[in-house]
């Protein structure tokens, strides 16, 4: 049914599509690349782009579009793994506060009303200030400040089933509370919960290029794409080509899960539209 | 209205304390000692000490946040490590700077979101609808410190038109300021903008199709009227809410932008001082940042009782 009404939505097609593009790109980096990314050339620094390379060179001499590309990888691996890390947590959080109420939903509520109260990129400098700039540090500091939009979600629509027919009957068979909620309650917020996550993809790529920009996200000389606007800055007056590319390449990634998710929302919730 | 008011109060407070006891943990998320840490490996025994003894490292988990809280709810966010002045003191000093900056963008972009949300619910479902909505899904997706790194490239070294960096007060010049901000304040301001438009879009939609709208219509009042008086003073409500939530977007955002541009404020204090291992100083921006945030998200809360007067009191 999702399918049939995506075929609808021309938007969330070519957001689909931009989606496949990233993720083929990330798994075929090698391929594409032309050069290693890492590979410093004294002999070629600061060289606008070329047939030799696309994008230019930076002021090591390294291939931008090779970068570039192979930043792919490490925007999309931050953006699915904290996604899944908040979503896990959250869901987890989400349904115990829902599911037994009380002091416990008191306590899990105000914590998520606490890290609410940070802007969500402010808190992730906070973390990685702390922890320290390292790839997996990233992930967490991301999926720690999504978990309360997940926890919400889920503790919502656990309060609304809870009291429904349904559940009373599986628990006068005998059903253990992890079954009630995992068999019969969480497949009612999916749909709430698919379109969270497709939005948060998209901004986990934004904050992760923001922190390496500022230096505290994932630490060079990995080719994130934050990490090369960052290098590039102190020389992009000469050099524009270093700063263009990496930037529409954040956007396109961007611009893709947006899209998509936009189009998710209006067919899984249209109550939202 | 005053029990509402002195309710929103305690809930507050709780809420305050646990933003307080997150931001005082976070020392603990250093790896190994976090005096080694902040003063460096050439650093001496006697700094080590000195720098445990100022941060309150020597005393129990228990004291040392009885300590700090105590300080805080007397305004001492504590003192800096390499400069030995006192956190708030220059919080105070270049807070100003950023709330300009951020007060900037939130005009800028309701200058332009609000109208534009207006005309797209009015033009709905034609192509300027659908334009708009491009419009905002790539306002969404542009990294705003790329952007401020374009519009650099583009306004300041290309066309000359304005100071590629530095910083004069509004308060001291404020023509001459509002060339070194506006750059900034714009391009922080592109993602809010986007985000209040489709709000903007979306809840004058959902008023334009009540009834008192379609008889406001029946009286012969003009479209224009019709949208402004009518539906936008009720639709203007969700989109408050948004504009409180979206604040810590720009107050977050700002933390970057002032890096890209160079300004004075607190973001660029708190980046500083994070490069330079500066922990309370780190703890003292975060924290004041947070609290502004819920502050503002408070007096949000109040006001949406004016434009919706239906929400609950009792």
């Amino acid at each position: 049914m999702v399918l049939r009404k995506l075929r609808k939505n021309r938007l969330g097609q070519i957001g689909l599509a931009v989606i496949a593009l990233n993720v083929l790109v990330a798994l075929l980096a090698p391929v594409i690349a032309t050069h290693d990314p890492l590979r410093i050339d004294v002999a070629n620094p600061a060289a606008p782009p070329s047939a030799k390379s696309f994008f230019g060179t930076d002021e090591y001499g390294r291939d931008i579009f090779s970068r570039v590309i192979y930043g792919t990888r490490i925007s999309l691996f931050v953006s699915l793994f904290s996604v899944l890390f908040a979503t896990a947590v959250g869901v987890v959080l989400g349904a115990v506060a829902g599911y037994y109420g009380g002091w416990v939903d008191n306590l899990i509520m105000r914590v998520m009303d606490a890290v609410m109260s940070f802007p969500a990129i402010l808190l992730a400098i906070a973390i990685m200030a702390f922890m320290g700039a390292r790839l997996m540090n990233v992930v967490i500091a991301l999926g720690c400040v999504y978990v309360p939009r997940f926890a919400r979600i889920v503790r919502g629509s656990v309060l609304s089933v809870k009291q429904k027919e349904f559940v009373e009957a599986s628990l006068a068979l005998g059903n253990g509370d992890a079954t009630i909620i995992f068999r019969h309650i969480l497949p009612n917020c999916l749909a709430p919960l698919i379109v969270q996550a497709t939005a948060n993809l998209a901004y986990a790529i934004l904050a992760e290029s923001a922190l390496s920009f500022l230096g505290l996200g994932t630490p060079p000389p990995a080719p994130s794409w934050g990490n090369i606007l960052s290098e590039a800055r102190d020389f992009m007056l000469d050099n524009v080509w270093m700063t263009v590319f990496p930037g529409l390449a954040i956007t396109l990634a961007v611009l893709g899960f947006n899209l998509f998710g936009d189009a998710l929302r209006d067919i899984l919730d249209p109550r939202l539209n | 209205m005053i029990r509402y008011l002195l309710r929103r109060l305690g809930y507050l407070i709780p809420t305050l304390a646990l933003v307080a006891l997150m931001v005082f943990f976070l020392t603990h998320l250093i790896p190994g000692d976090p005096a080694v840490v902040m003063m460096g490996p050439d650093a001496t025994q006697e700094d080590l000490d000195s720098a445990r003894q100022t941060l309150g490292l020597d005393q129990p988990l228990w004291r040392q946040f009885g300590l700090w809280m105590g300080s805080l709810l007397q305004g001492d966010f504590g003192v800096s490590i390499h400069t030995h002045r006192p956190v708030f003191q220059s919080i105070k000093e270049r807070f100003p700077v950023t709330i300009t900056l951020t007060t900037l963008s939130l005009l800028l972009s309701l200058l332009f979101s609000l109208p534009a949300g207006v005309l797209a619910a009015a033009y709905h479902n034609t192509k300027k609808d659908y334009l708009f909505m491009l419009g905002t899904i790539l306002g969404v997706s542009v990294p705003g410190f790329w952007l401020g790194l374009m519009a650099l490239l583009v306004f300041s070294v290309h066309l000359g038109l304005i100071p590629s960096t530095g910083f004069v007060p509004l308060w001291i010049d404020f023509w001459e300021g509002l060339r070194f901000m506006i750059l900034p304040s714009l391009t922080l301001g592109v993602y809010m903008a986007a985000v209040v438009a489709r709000m903007t879009r979306s809840s004058m939609l959902e008023v334009l199709r009540l009834e008192y709208v379609t008889h406001a219509r029946a009286k012969g009042l003009g479209e224009w009227k019709v949208m402004t008086k009518h539906a936008l003073k009720n639709a203007f409500a969700p989109t408050l809410t948004t504009i409180g939530l979206q604040y810590g977007m720009l107050l977050g955002g700002a933390v970057v932008t002032e890096t890209v541009f160079s300004l004075p404020g607190l973001g660029k204090y708190l980046v500083t001082s994070i490069y330079m291992r500066d922990y309370p100083v780190v703890q003292g921006c975060i924290l004041f940042i947070a609290l502004v945030y819920v502050l503002i998200n408070m007096v949000v809360d109040l006001l949406y009782s004016y434009f919706d007067p239906r929400i609950e009191h009792a």
